[in-house]
This record gives structure tokens, sequence and C-alpha cells, in this order.
């Protein structure tokens, strides 16, 4: 599992690091994102499916986190 | 199935400008969109090698909030703009300091440097040209912009922008 950490960055930075990060490990099936940026919420998921990959939030608080599947 | 892509007419040159057209260029292109960025006019100022020189201003922009980055808790909910009289921001060093403030705030809310935000979305393969026209009228050369940088006018613009999405900004 990789671990993505974006709670000090605001949009658009935790997709374009996230996009990174998917195409630098192409063997990583399971990926964590953390961030705080509010509008993460939507767009994580809009992200994940519009790129067909599974996403599934496990906390909201204190930092909103994700775990996104190939 | 072809890409879908986005198109992005970019003519203003000022600093808070430049931050939604990299934001949105480089979204776009992080989900795959073919992404087309045209600078034209005042907007050039955004594709110059130099970034320093881009700067915001309260002065005729009633929509800017302007908070102090630093000091107590009810000092930096004023909004300067709105609470100070106009002709203060026209007085000579004033534009340094909203443009200070303004560069402090966006760091201190997770946003990237703008010359930081703009290589990004080279790396991801955004495509930058500037119109000719205006690069002549106002007096740029061509060294004066960034590396990847292409000069071609509205024809050419035209002829590869998307029929889907475009965005004047």
């Amino acid at each position: 599992m990789y671990k993505l950490d974006c709670s000090a960055l605001a949009c658009p930075m935790p997709i374009i690091k996230l996009k990174k990060v998917l195409h630098e490990n192409a063997q990583e099936n399971v990926f964590r994102i953390q961030l705080k940026d509010k509008g993460g919420l939507k767009d994580i998921p809009a992200f994940c499916r519009q790129q067909g990959l599974h996403c599934s939030l496990l906390s909201e608080e204190p930092v909103i986190e994700f775990e996104i599947r190939r | 199935m072809e890409r879908q892509q986005l198109s992005i007419i970019h003519t203003k040159g000022s600093l808070d400008w430049a931050y939604p057209t990299f934001i949105l260029a480089s979204t776009a292109a992080a989900m795959d969109k073919q992404v087309e960025v045209f600078f034209t006019f005042y907007g050039l100022q955004c594709a110059l090698k130099e970034t320093r020189h881009l700067r915001v201003s309260p002065v005729g922009n009633p929509g800017m909030k302007m908070h102090l980055p630093v000091g107590p808790d009810w000092l930096r909910q004023i909004d300067m703009n709105r609470s100070l009289p106009g002709f203060l921001w026209q007085l000579p060093g004033m534009e340094a300091l909203a443009t200070w403030g303004f560069k402090k705030q966006l760091l201190a809310h997770g946003q990237v440097p703008i010359e930081e935000l703009r290589a990004l979305c080279v790396e991801l393969g955004v495509q930058m040209t500037a119109c000719q026209m205006s690069v002549d009228l106002m007096g740029f050369r061509e060294e004066e912009f960034i590396e990847s940088m292409q000069f071609a006018g509205a024809a050419t613009y035209f002829a590869v922008s998307p029929e889907q999405q475009s965005l004047f900004i």
C-alpha cells in the first residue's frame, strides 16, 4: 500500500500528486491519500470515477482519508 | 476513444488571475484531457519566464477581499479593501504590500507558487501557445517566454481547439 499525505495542500495539488503517484507506482494497487481540503471530499471520488478507480472514504475528521484501488 | 479536450483563452495579466487558468489546466491534464492554453494580450504576462513582476491590486478590484496574513485574529478578520478608503491603495508601495499579503495567504492555504504550478502544467503536457499578434503588438521578445511556448495566431488556435469545452479567463 502506498500512502500519500496531501494534508498541507489545496486544490489542485492533491489530484496532481495522486495522478503522479499512480503513474510512478504502476505495480502498486492500493493507495491511501490524506487531505484537509474539503473540496477533496467530492473531487477525489470524481477523479477516481473518471479514471476507472475504486475509491472509499475511510475518515472525514480530523483529516479526510480515502483508500483507492485500481 | 478520442481524448476529451479543454481549451482556455487566458487574457489577464495579474497574479490572481494566473491561478484559475493553471489550476484548471493542470487538473484537466491530470484527468487525461488534452489541454490547450492560448495566451493573448495582457495574459502574455503569465507566460513569461520571469514571474516576479506579476502582481495583484485592490485598485479597481472591489471583489478582492484583503485580509492581513499576520496579526491577531480580530485584525485579520477585517476586509481591508472595504474598510479603508480606495485612494490609499493607490499610494506608492501599496500594490507591493497587497501582493505580499496575497502570496502569503495563498501559501497558508496550501497553494504553490505560480511558477511551480505552471511548470506542473508543462510536465502534464498542457500545450501553451502565445498569440503572435499580441506578442508583436505589446513589444515582447520570444526569448522572454518559457521554453515550451509556441507562437501562432488565432486560426492555428481554432484549428486545434476543441468542440467540447472552452473557457475565457
